[in-house]
């Protein structure tokens, strides 16, 4: 350990620190662009350069490791006095069109000339102009905007191991390209590229000239695209997703995501939803409320009795799928199945042995085998359902929407409950239909595939009465079993955890946005 | 101190004729009509002129081309305090921002006029206007085709070196 004085502030950090982490430690941000905490620390865009007591000239502090003894200042006159120029220097050749720059709003340079920047500049040369350019995949290049920082370049050859890009000229005609015609075609996880860039360089084609940065509402969520579960943010606006971006945990994912699950969002904004609780009468479905519904629902379920047969889905978070266990148990036992997507092959990312695309497509394939339910199927994630469809019993339907099955599914069934987000044709036989949400809708937790648990937020709001499963199926085994129903979602986390061995001591609130591993990890799904 | 109340005297009824105070109101009638400084306008024959900085209805510049000046920047609806702006951007067949959307509800807003000030490309104008009745509500929210058509003279901006306009 070494101590130092940073800003007057004494502070001890692990010999080997750089100054511009050590300065972080205490609370002070060092402006910086080519430093990223994910790469490799080129200090070429002199940016973060600091004061150092008896050095003869300014240190680039991403570099610089503390010492023993050091005085810093971050914000001594030599300091500031460089950074303008620094800053003046760039917006030499920056086309300031931010009010068309998707970047708007969350860009560095605007941020950083805005707090330390000149507030007039004084270059009288016409800027350099280089046009966009599209460098396939999900990324287009704005050249003129530009700040050299080379992050994308050092992604690509140090993180993803793909190196596609490169600086070509050189001096103020320097640019970032891409090699011939090849792009960025066919890579996984270039759209990090886009995250990376602190100006709007580089951008995504999906979100070109969608949304304003600064309208976007954050809320953090796990990525429901494969078993991995990749901490993100959900950037909504106007109760849709609009964008996913990757939420650092440097546990799990650290700073990246793919493209598959950057791109995979549409299917929470989609609108044809179930959303009012469906009763079926005759050969038509009535709209009822949900007091109703649960009440004729019970009614019909101790009158009818019989061995229960259910289907869950693994993009349901533990505490629907605790729900639905209990459920089944109270109404006399029975078997769960989930259906799985999986995958041709991994997509790993080179730069990070324990970050890949999974073959497993669903977040929480791993929380449903905890539970003990039973993985049916093909690995397209269809059929397996044959003896739920012809069984005679109660059948019970949590979130798999059925898309493969016939519209005589469970026709058999003395009494068949569907709780989904969609009504596809094998639900319209449903006695019940019953509205829930989506993770994207609801609080709750996934269980990754190396048995962490992690939390995730209601970003968007439901629509009509659609209620979280956990919910609706917490309130029908309290019926069934006069027990108290759990309220929020803490309670059915801890239902959750109560019903699992190797999940106990687990805490709802000291999960965090960061989550937590199981005591002992259980096989991964399907690895 | 003792609470003290001020007894007002009136003529009693029937002791009065108002004769003197109705002629005096009359007088003065009849001194207005004459009056050549008279400050009575024969609207709508005769039309008002607008100060300046009067900051009424919305209009949106066009290009030469007939296409909107705006770039959906967004920072009008951002700084609208009266959130009656709305915008949705998009890019044109040339690659560039354009308003696929943009709707001013002129009942919502307050003519504040700081859409005109922070737009970047002097697009969105508020204009000296305000005859603007309309036989229909929904006929108060402007859309971009109706923003474009309108051609009353725009609102000059305060000029902080001018702050009276003088």
């Amino acid at each position: 350990m070494v101590t130092l004085t940073i800003d007057g502030q004494e502070v001890t950090v692990p010999r080997g620190t750089t100054l511009l982490k050590a300065a972080e430690s205490v609370g002070t941000k060092v402006p910086h662009y080519c430093y990223h905490d994910g790469l490799s620390s080129p200090a070429m865009c002199r940016l973060c350069l600091v004061e150092v007591e008896g050095a003869p000239k300014l240190q680039p502090s991403c570099v610089t490791q503390a010492q023993d003894g050091q005085v810093v200042h971050t914000g001594s006159p030599n300091a500031e006095a460089m950074r303008r120029g620094v800053l003046e220097f760039y917006l030499v050749n920056h086309p300031l069109d931010c009010p068309i720059c998707d970047q708007s709003g969350e860009c560095k340079l605007q941020d950083f000339v805005h707090a330390e920047g000149r507030e007039h500049g004084r270059s009288r040369e016409p800027k350099r102009v280089f046009g966009r350019d599209d460098f396939g995949g999900d990324v287009l290049f704005y050249g003129d905007r530009c700040v050299m920082c080379t992050r994308c370049v050092r992604f690509m050859n140090e993180v993803e191991q793909d190196p596609r890009l490169t600086v070509v000229e050189r001096g103020n005609r320097s640019v970032i390209d891409t090699f011939f015609e090849r792009g960025l075609d066919g890579t996984n996880w270039s759209g990090n590229i886009v995250d990376i860039c602190p100006v709007g360089a580089l951008v995504s084609k999906d979100f070109l000239y969608k949304q304003r940065a600064w309208d976007l509402d954050h809320t953090p969520s796990i990525c429901p695209s494969c078993s991995q579960g990749c901490n993100i943010d959900l950037h909504t606006r106007d109760n849709l997703v609009q964008r996913l971006k990757p939420r650092t945990n440097l546990e799990v994912n650290a700073h990246w995501m793919c493209d598959h699950g950057r791109h995979n969002y549409e299917f929470m904004n989609r609108g044809d939803r179930i959303e009012a609780p469906l009763v079926k009468e005759g050969d038509r479905h009535t709209e009822v409320g949900w007091k109703e519904a649960l009440s004729t629902m019970l009614d019909r379920a101790r009158e009818v009795g019989g061995t229960v047969r259910a289907v869950a889905s693994p993009f349901s978070c533990n505490e629907d799928l605790a729900a639905l266990k209990a459920v089944v148990e109270a109404l006399g036992g029975g078997e769960i199945v989930y259906r799985l997507a999986r995958a041709e092959e991994e997509i790993p990312l080179k730069g990070m042995p324990t970050l890949a695309r999974r073959r497993d497509l669903a977040p929480n394939g791993t929380g449903a085998d905890a539970l003990g339910l039973e993985r049916v199927g093909d690995d397209d994630g269809t059929g397996g359902l044959e003896t739920v469809s012809s069984h005679d019993g109660v059948v019970l339907v949590l979130g798999d929407a059925l898309q493969d099955q016939a519209a005589d599914f469970a026709g058999g069934a003395s009494l068949f409950v569907y709780l989904g987000t969609h009504a596809s044709e094998a639900v319209q036989g449903g006695d019940f239909i019953l509205p829930v949400t989506t993770f994207a809708e609801q609080e709750g937790t996934f269980t990754n595939r190396v048995g962490r648990v992690q939390r995730f937020w209601p970003g968007l709001q439901a629509p009509g009465a659609a209620r979280p499963a956990w919910l609706v199926l917490g309130a029908v085994a309290s019926e069934l079993t006069e027990a108290e129903p759990a309220n929020t979602a803490a309670e059915a986390f801890s239902r959750w955890v109560a019903s699992n061995e190797p999940f106990a001591g687990l805490d709802y609130a000291s999960l965090g946005t960061r989550g937590a591993s199981m005591n002992e990890p259980v096989s991964a799904a399907g690895d | 101190m003792a609470v003290q109340v001020k007894v007002m005297r009136r003529p009693e009824p029937g002791r009065s004729s108002y004769l003197r105070a109705a002629l005096k109101g009359m007088a003065l009638t009849f001194k207005h009509m004459v009056n050549p400084d008279k400050v009575t306008q024969q609207y709508p024959e005769e039309q008002t002129e607008l100060h300046p900085r009067w900051r009424g209805t919305h209009r949106m510049e066009v290009h030469a081309d007939g296409r909107p000046k705006c770039v959906a920047c967004g920072l009008c609806p951002t700084v609208c305090p009266a959130n009656c702006i709305r915008l949705v951007g998009g890019e044109d067949d040339q690659g560039n921002r354009y308003p696929v959307v943009y709707e001013i509800d002129e009942f919502r807003c307050i003519f504040c006029g700081m859409c005109q000030e922070v737009c970047p490309v002097e697009a969105i104008h508020v204009g000296r206007h305000f005859e603007n009745a309309e036989y229909s509500r929904s006929r108060f929210v402007y859309d971009l085709d109706r923003l474009m058509e309108q051609d009353h003279p725009t609102t000059l901006l305060w000029d902080p070196s001018d702050p009276r306009s003088e």
